[in-house]
C-alpha cells in the first residue's frame, strides 16, 4: 500500500489547501514541477470520503467514538476561547487546535491508549496540545483545571499548556519546543524495539519542524534502526506567521520520506477517516517490525497562532490580521476558505451516509460535548490555587530545593 | 532624543550600521526587525535592505547562529537575533566554534558578529521551557566571546553599535521583560564601552548589584532604601564577560556590603561571580545574593511569583546586611 515509486497527489487531496496568496504563487510555481509525490491518496481517495478499507470497516461504536473526541475537541476549544474573552479573571491560555481535530481523532483512533502503560502507545505532542491530548484520552476537567494553573490540574499547576502530560494514558505530553521531541520520541521507539514490545511512538509535529535537524535526525534514525516510530506532520500551511515555503522548499513535505527510504504519505486532515486510515496502515507496519511512516496532514487552525486574537465569544474561529504577527499574517478568505471543509461535519456527513449516526443523534452527541467542556471549565474554576513555596518541589524525586530569593 | 523602547533604539543601532556597510547581514525568525515609536519614522530593516540582506528562516536556530558566524569568517558583519525558546538550540555552534576559532586559528578567524539572544525576562504561566532567564551565565562561561545585558533602551543602542563594530563575536542578551521600558534616546550614532558596569546611584552604605531584567527592581528596592535614609549605590552590570572588576571592587571597597541580586538560578549566578571578585580583593566587606532558585520555573503565577527576587527581597536582605 506505501509505495515508494512516484505517483500524483490526488486533487481532492490537496483540496483547497492550496488556493495560493498572491505572495506565495511563485513558491507554488517552483514545487508545481518539483517531481512527484510519494503518495498512498493517489490509490486511495477515489473520492472525498469514499475509502474502501480500514475506516468503513470499524464498528459502529468505534466510528460513533470517533465523532464524539471531534466534537469534544472543538468544544473544548470554543469554551475556552469563550473564557479567555469574557472572563477577566480566567488566566489560561491556548495554542487553539480548532480546524485540525480530525487529524488528532483520526491518529489516536488507531493506537492503544488504555492498559497497563508498557503496552500503551506513546504520544509526544507539541505546542498546540490540546486536541492531541484529548484524543488520546486526557481527563478534560483535569487538563482545564492545568491550563488555569490550579494545584489539582493534570500537572499540578507546574505545566500548563505547553507542557501537559499525562503518563496514563500514554500522553508524554506537550512540548513548548520546537524539534527536540521528535528525535526523543525515536528513542522511546529504540526502547519499544529493544524489548520486543509492539508498541509504538508517535509524534505530532507542525509544517515548521521541517526547516529543524531535529526533523531530519528523527526520520533518519527511525529509518535506519526500522524503529517503531510515526511522525504525523500537521501542515497548517503556517510555522507561526509565516507560510510554510519560507521553511520548505516542498509543496508536499511528505516527498522527505524518499530521502530517508521510508513511506511518506499526504492525507486530508480535514477528514477524519481518511487519517485514521493511513494511521492505521503505520501503525500495523509499525508493529510488524517494518519501520517508521512520515503522515503529512494538511489542515489548518481556525484561530491565530497563540491566545485568542481577532477571536469572539461566541464565533467559531479567528478572522482578520493577528496584531502579534507584525509583518506576515494569513488572508481572511483564506481562513474561511478553509472552514468550508470543517471536520466536524466532514465527520457527520460520512456517518449519517453511512447510517452509523442519525443527524438528531449526532446533534446530541455534540450536544453532550459542549456540556461536558462547559462543565470541565466549571469545575476547573472551583479547583485551588497553588502554594507559593510548592514551587521548591518536584525538581528532585525527594526533597525540595532551598529557597534563593530571600536575603 | 526622544523617547524609544528597548528595540527601537537596538535597531536604530543596526539601521546606522547597515547604511554604513552594504555587507552587513540580519538573519530572524518570526521576529521581523521593525520597531516603531511615537513621532519617529518606523524602523524596517527588511524593508530598507532587502531579503538578499534580511531573512527570516525556518525554525532552526543552530543554523542561524552558524550562518552569522559564517558570514564573518568571510569577511561580512552579521547579527542574528535568536527567540527566547531557541536561545539555547545555538549554544553549541557559539561555545565549540565561535568562541573557540580566533584562538584555534591562532588569530586568524575574523568574527565580528552579535548573537542577539532573547530571554523572557522571567514571564509567569509559561513554565519551564518558556520562562527561563538562565541563559546569561551559561554563556557567559564561554571563553572568546564577550556577553554583555543592556538593560536600558539607551545602553541598548550604545551596546549594539559597540558590539556590530567589535571584531569579535558578542553575546548580547535581550531580557524581553523590558519591551515596554522607554527612555530618552539620542537620535545619532554612539557607542557604549562593551567592558564597563554602569553606577546607577551613589551611596557608601552598601552596594546592590544586579543586570538585565532584574534591574527595575533593584532600582525601585533602591529608590525605597534611599527614602528610609539608606545610601545606596547601585550598580547596574551590563557586561557579563568581560566583567568590570574595578568598578565593583571601588564600590565595595566603600561600603563594605555587597548585595547581588539576580534572576537567574541561583548556582553559578553572575552575582556568585561578582562576589568571588569582590571577595579576593576587599578585605572585611559582608556579602549576601538573592537569585532564583535552583528550580525550574513553575506554570503557576502563585508559586513562580514568590520564587522570583523582587524589590521587598531586596529591601528585606539590605537591611539584614546593613542593620
Ligand atoms: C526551538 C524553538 N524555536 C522557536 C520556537 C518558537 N515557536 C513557537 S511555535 C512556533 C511555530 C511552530 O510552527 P509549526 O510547527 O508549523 O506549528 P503551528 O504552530 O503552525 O501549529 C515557533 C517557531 C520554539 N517554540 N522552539
Amino acid at each position: 500500500m506505501f509505495e515508494l515509486e512516484s505517483s500524483e497527489v490526488s486533487q481532492e487531496t490537496a483540496g483547497s489547501a492550496w488556493l495560493p496568496t498572491a505572495s506565495r504563487r511563485t513558491f507554488l510555481k517552483g514545487v508545481a514541477g518539483a517531481g512527484a509525490a510519494v503518495s498512498f491518496m493517489s490509490k486511495s481517495a477515489w473520492a472525498n470520503g469514499e475509502i474502501g478499507f480500514w475506516a468503513k470497516d470499524l464498528p459502529a461504536d468505534k466510528l460513533t467514538e470517533m465523532f464524539n473526541t471531534i466534537v469534544r475537541i472543538r468544544w473544548h476549544e470554543r469554551t475556552m476561547v469563550d473564557k479567555m474573552i469574557t472572563d477577566p479573571k480566567y488566566r489560561g491560555y491556548n495554542h487553539f487546535y480548532a480546524g485540525q481535530e480530525a487529524v488528532a481523532t483520526g491518529v489516536c483512533a488507531a493506537l492503544n491508549n488504555k492498559g497497563p502503560f508498557d503496552q500503551l502507545d506513546l504520544v509526544y505532542s507539541t505546542h498546540r496540545p490540546t486536541g492531541h491530548a484529548i484524543a488520546k484520552g486526557v481527563d478534560m476537567k483535569k487538563m482545564a483545571a492545568e491550563n488555569d494553573f490550579r494545584a489539582t490540574g493534570l500537572n499540578g499547576g507546574y505545566g500548563g499548556e505547553m507542557h501537559l502530560s499525562d503518563k496514563s494514558c500514554g500522553f508524554i505530553g506537550a512540548d513548548g519546543m520546537i524539534g527536540p521531541g521528535h528525535v526523543i520520541a525515536t528513542g522511546s521507539a529504540f526502547a519499544f524495539r529493544a524489548r520486543d514490545s509492539k508498541q509504538v511512538a508517535v509524534v505530532f509535529g507542525g509544517d515548521g519542524t521541517y526547516a529543524t535537524p531535529h526533523f531530519h535526525s528523527a526520520l533518519n534514525n527511525a529509518a535506519l534502526l526500522k524503529l517503531p516510530f510515526i511522525y504525523v506532520l500537521e501542515n497548517n500551511l503556517y510555522h507561526q506567521y509565516a507560510h510554510y515555503s519560507y521553511s520548505c522548499p516542498m509543496k508536499d513535505i511528505a516527498d522527505a520520506a524518499r530521502t530517508y527510504r521510508i513511506p511518506g504519505v499526504v492525507v486530508d486532515g480535514q477528514d477524519v477517516f481518511q487519517v485514521y486510515n493511513v494511521m492505521k496502515t503505520a501503525v500495523d507496519r509499525a508493529r510488524a517490525g517494518d519501520g517508521p511512516t512520515l503522515i503529512e496532514a494538511k489542515t489548518y487552525r481556525y484561530y491565530n497562532h497563540w491566545g485568542a486574537p481577532g477571536a469572539e465569544a461566541g464565533q467559531l474561529g479567528a478572522f482578520g490580521y493577528d496584531p502579534l504577527a507584525i509583518s506576515s499574517f494569513r488572508p481572511e478568505r483564506e481562513v474561511r476558505a478553509w472552514m468550508q471543509r470543517d471536520p466536524v461535519d466532514i465527520c457527520r456527513n460520512i456517518l449519517v451516509n453511512w447510517g452509523v449516526l442519525t443527524r438528531a443523534r449526532a446533534d446530541e452527541i455534540e450536544a453532550a460535548a459542549k456540556k461536558e467542556a462547559i462543565d470541565a471549565f466549571a469545575w476547573a474554576d472551583k479547583q485551588p490555587f497553588c502554594k507559593p513555596e510548592d514551587g521548591l518541589k518536584n525538581v528532585f524525586v525527594e526533597g525540595v530545593v532551598p529557597a534563593r530569593q530571600f536575603g | 532624543m526622544a523617547r524609544k523602547s528597548w528595540m527601537y533604539a537596538v535597531l536604530e543601532a543596526v539601521q546606522y550600521e547597515m547604511r554604513q556597510d552594504k555587507n552587513m547581514i540580519w538573519i530572524y525568525e518570526l521576529t521581523p526587525p521593525v520597531a516603531s515609536t511615537p513621532g519617529m519614522p518606523v524602523i524596517n530593516l527588511e524593508k530598507e535592505f532587502g531579503r538578499k540582506r534580511v531573512v527570516n528562516t525556518g525554525i532552526d536556530e543552530n543554523w542561524m547562529a552558524s550562518c552569522v558566524l559564517g558570514a564573518g569568517l568571510a569577511g561580512s558583519k552579521a547579527v542574528t537575533y535568536i527567540p527566547y525558546q531557541g536561545n539555547c538550540m545555538c549554544f553549541q555552534v557559539i561555545q565549540n566554534h565561535a568562541g573557540k576559532l580566533r584562538s584555534m586559528t591562532g588569530g586568524m578567524a575574523s568574527m565580528p558578529i552579535v548573537f542577539l539572544l532573547e530571554m523572557t525576562g522571567q514571564t509567569p504561566g509559561f513554565a519551564g521551557q518558556h520562562s527561563d532567564y538562565e541563559i546569561d551565565t551559561y554563556y557567559a562561561h564561554i571563553p572568546g566571546v564577550k556577553t554583555v545585558v543592556p538593560s536600558t533602551p539607551t545602553d541598548a543602542k550604545g551596546m549594539m553599535a559597540s558590539a556590530i563594530r567589535d571584531p569579535n563575536p558578542v553575546c548580547y542578551l535581550y531580557p524581553a521583560g523590558l519591551r515596554e521600558l522607554m527612555e530618552e534616546v539620542p537620535n545619532e550614532q554612539y557607542t557604549t564601552p562593551l567592558d564597563k558596569a554602569a553606577v546607577r546611584t551613589i551611596g557608601s552604605d552598601i552596594s546592590i548589584v544586579g543586570s538585565g531584567g532584574g534591574m527595575p527592581e533593584v532600582l525601585k528596592a533602591a529608590d525605597l532604601l534611599q527614602k528610609q535614609g539608606m545610601k545606596v549605590e547601585t550598580i547596574d552590570l551590563r557586561c557579563l564577560k568581560p566583567m568590570d572588576t574595578e568598578t565593583l571592587v571601588k564600590s565595595v571597597q566603600k561600603t563594605k556590603r555587597l548585595l547581588t541580586v539576580d534572576q537567574s538560578y541561583y548556582t553559578l549566578c553572575p552575582g556568585a561571580e561578582v562576589i568571588a571578585r569582590c571577595a579576593e580583593n576587599v578585605d572585611g566587606a559582608r556579602f549576601k545574593r538573592i537569585a532564583f532558585p535552583d528550580a525550574p520555573p513553575p506554570a503557576a503565577p502563585e508559586m513562580f511569583l514568590w520564587m522570583r527576587p523582587n524589590a521587598d527581597h531586596i529591601i528585606a536582605a539590605a537591611k539584614k546586611l546593613v542593620g
